[in-house]
């Protein structure tokens, strides 16, 4: 007869084997959120946080200076008003419309109207706001020559900065980065302090180290850059009003895709974190293997699909909720770059790249195995 | 709970430190050669110069470093298997670095924690290895602010915190006061008398002749001798034995001596109330003396003592060594 339970010993084994990873777990978390050589990782982490404040500021400042705009004009706007504004139209007609302009600019300009022949021109610039879009007015001699919409608070707009901004500088040099900092240091750091020997000489299977130390790395990178990735939420949606900031969250996805953002910052977390593991116990200089990994998961796009494969940024880029669309005339490399073309469906993404990350924690495994304690050749 | 210790897979051998055909090459760089030992229990010491192999042996024994070639075997367990090897063994390393911003406590504590105790008993028994190395004032402090011999006593505490059935301890004694050092060694000798695997690696070769069951000398990478001092010195047949005669009337006992023929050198002591001799059969040499001694009783030789002059370690390493930096 057979049973399906574990033995006792197994579950023991089990338990010890758990505590040993909260034993490793809490000494490295100490060392990795308070290590100066790891400062400059919550630098990295806080700047486009950093970036997203300055935005929110520059845009309040825009929107304050659009609605007293907004105010002083001679009509309550509405975004069609803006919008019945034609080329061709002359200075009454847009006054008709719109009213007296709260702020006018003219100055006089020499037209050539022939061969040795200019003309005085009179020029004028009427800006006009509805409060939350300007509507600059340039008049030649009285008549609309251009008119220039400048759209306020677009939230399309917003999210797709959003996106680039997580994508081309958050997953592909943030994240990175920050993972090579703490995942490499694990094992490195402390062959470099001349300290590894410490958890070598206690009764724990050298696996049950590495999985504690992974772990204790994940923990921390996902810390540091779960929290990035709020406050930049937190801090994008800044400048939005309560109403815009509500139909933005419950109405638009905006809820949903943070949620998304914060699920690949994780998993992006986790492949970098088991392939800069395993780099930190294969090489001495962590400069090859960095250099290595950032240029394989640059040319991702222009691999064949089975080396794709192999690589975290093709699994994160399936998952991220907005597509960053290419204008017209980006260069070809650059469009390839920016689109997905080979896009994957979001389990088979997440399967990816955890099956990536247990590739990637098993070549460790092994590793650590064969590590021998030998700081004089370091 | 700790780790649950498994029987030892190779019975036989399981009550000795095996070494087997063992070599350790760091590249092209010898570590130890050809070595093959079998470390019974008590107290062995590692004797030898400055990279003589002593600090790779004790690496080898405890899996820190692999062999090139051969096997090794510590009470039957395989030193690549570090979870049943840390749970009868403690290593007190010369490597002098510890986890940054960890007290004396904390440093003992999370390694038995890393052992697999709960927190009660860590605690208990980091406390406990801490009363054994005297360090309870100092157990709060920071360890980088410790002093050489602070650190060697929490390293030491740390080998022991776990009461291991094998202690390997390289240069234990470096950086401790005279008072530290008696301690210290009553301790090994506490632990060898419990039936503990002791092996300390050494330079000071007082200590190592004042401590040791065993030696294992070793010169160059390779085993130059090993087993009980006496048992090795009497080994070296190329070096005649030299005993030290206590009597009366030294000059009279060294003149009739010299007429055995056992006898290849006599001097006569510096205070003159004794000679030194020299043979190359020490059992025939002790024949003819008790003859002697029978018939010149009469005539004002009165002997005192009789006692082998140069079976220490420091002869024995002498003898097989050379003078290479040791400290007497």
């Amino acid at each position: 007869m057979t049973t399906s339970a574990t033995s006792p010993v197994t579950r023991g084994m089990t338990r010890v084997w758990w505590g040993q990873i909260k034993a490793v777990i809490r000494l490295e978390m100490k060392k990795t959120f308070f290590a100066k050589r790891g400062l400059w990782i919550y630098l990295v982490a806080a700047l486009p946080v950093f970036l997203f404040m300055a935005y929110a500021m520059a845009t309040s400042g825009r929107q304050h200076r659009t609605a007293s705009l907004a105010r002083r004009g001679e009509k309550m706007l509405a975004y069609q008003d803006l919008l019945a504004v034609k080329p061709g139209m002359t200075s009454e007609e847009v006054v008709a419309i719109l009213g007296k302009p709260p702020l006018a600019f003219h100055w006089g300009e020499n037209r050539p109207l022939g061969p040795g022949v200019t003309a005085n021109v009179l020029r004028e610039n009427y800006h006009y706001s509805d409060g939350q879009n300007d509507l600059f007015v340039d008049l030649a001699d009285g008549k609309v020559e251009s008119i220039n919409i400048r759209n306020g608070n677009n939230q399309g707009q917003d999210s797709i900065m959003f996106a680039g901004v997580f994508q081309f500088f958050f997953l592909r040099l943030a994240v990175f980065f920050g993972c090579l900092g703490i995942f490499m240091n694990l094992f490195r750091g402390e062959v470099l302090d001349r300290s590894l020997h410490f958890y070598f000489l206690a009764p724990m299977r050298r696996e049950v180290l590495m999985a504690g130390k992974f772990l204790a790395g994940l923990l921390a990178t996902c810390t540091i850059f779960v929290i990035s990735e709020v406050l930049q939420t937190v801090a994008f949606l800044w400048h939005f009003s309560p109403s815009a900031r509500e139909v933005y969250l419950y109405h638009n996805h905006g809820l949903e895709h943070a949620a998304v953002y914060v699920g690949v910052t994780v998993l992006a977390c986790l492949g970098y974190g088991a392939f800069f593991l395993v780099a930190g116990m294969l090489f001495r200089n962590p400069i090859i293997p960095a250099a290595a990994i950032l240029i394989w998961e640059f040319i991702n796009p222009f691999l064949p699909g089975i080396l794709k494969q192999f690589s975290v940024i093709y699994y994160l880029k399936s998952l991220c909720p907005v597509e960053i669309p290419s204008p017209p005339g980006t260069p070809p490399l650059l469009a390839l770059l920016i689109s997905n073309t080979d896009p994957v469906s979001a389990p088979v993404a997440v399967v990816g790249i955890v099956v990536v990350a247990l590739i990637a924690l098993y070549a460790s495994s092994l590793q650590v195995r064969r590590m021998e304690i030998n700081y004089t050749t370091e | 709970m700790s780790v649950p210790v498994r029987p030892p897979v190779n019975a036989p051998e399981s009550a000795r430190i095996v070494f087997e055909g063992v070599s350790k090459f760091y590249g092209e760089i010898l570590g130890v050669n050809r070595v093959n030992l079998s470390i019974p229990p008590g107290i062995t010491s590692l004797v030898g110069p400055n990279g003589s192999g002593k600090t790779t042996l004790m690496n080898l024994m405890t899996g820190l470093v692999r062999p090139t070639r051969g096997r090794i075997e510590v009470l039957g367990y395989q030193t690549n298997d570090p979870e049943q090897l840390f749970a009868i063994l403690g290593y007190s390393t010369q490597f002098d670095a510890f986890p940054k911003g960890l007290t004396g406590f904390q440093f003992l504590y999370s390694y038995l924690r890393l052992s697999g105790r709960d927190a009660h008993n860590a605690e208990q028994m980091a406390w406990r290895a801490i009363e054994r190395v005297n360090l309870v004032d100092a157990a709060q402090r920071n360890i980088a602010g410790y002093s050489k011999g602070m650190r060697q006593r929490i390293r030491l505490a740390q080998a022991l915190a776990h009461d291991p059935k094998v202690l390997v301890l390289d240069e234990p004694l470096n950086g401790l006061d005279p008072l530290a050092r008696s301690e210290m060694i009553a301790l090994f000798r506490a632990a060898a008398a419990q039936g503990c695997y002791v092996i300390i690696s050494s330079h000071i070769l007082h200590e190592v002749d004042v401590i040791s069951d065993q030696v294992i000398l070793l010169s160059n990478g390779y085993v130059v001798a090993e087993g009980q001092i006496a048992t090795v010195r009497g080994e070296i047949q190329e070096r005649p034995t030299q005993i030290l005669i206590r009597c009366t009337r030294p000059r009279e006992l060294a003149a009739k001596m010299l007429e055995d023929e056992h006898t290849i050198e006599v001097t006569i002591h510096k205070d003159e109330k004794g000679v030194l001799l020299k043979t190359r059969d020490a059992d025939g040499f002790y024949l003819a003396l008790n003859q002697l001694a029978l018939n010149e009783s009469g005539n004002g030789i009165d002997i005192e003592s009789i006692a082998p002059a140069d079976d220490d370690v420091l002869s024995v390493y002498e003898y097989l060594i050379g003078n290479e930096e040791v400290v007497r």
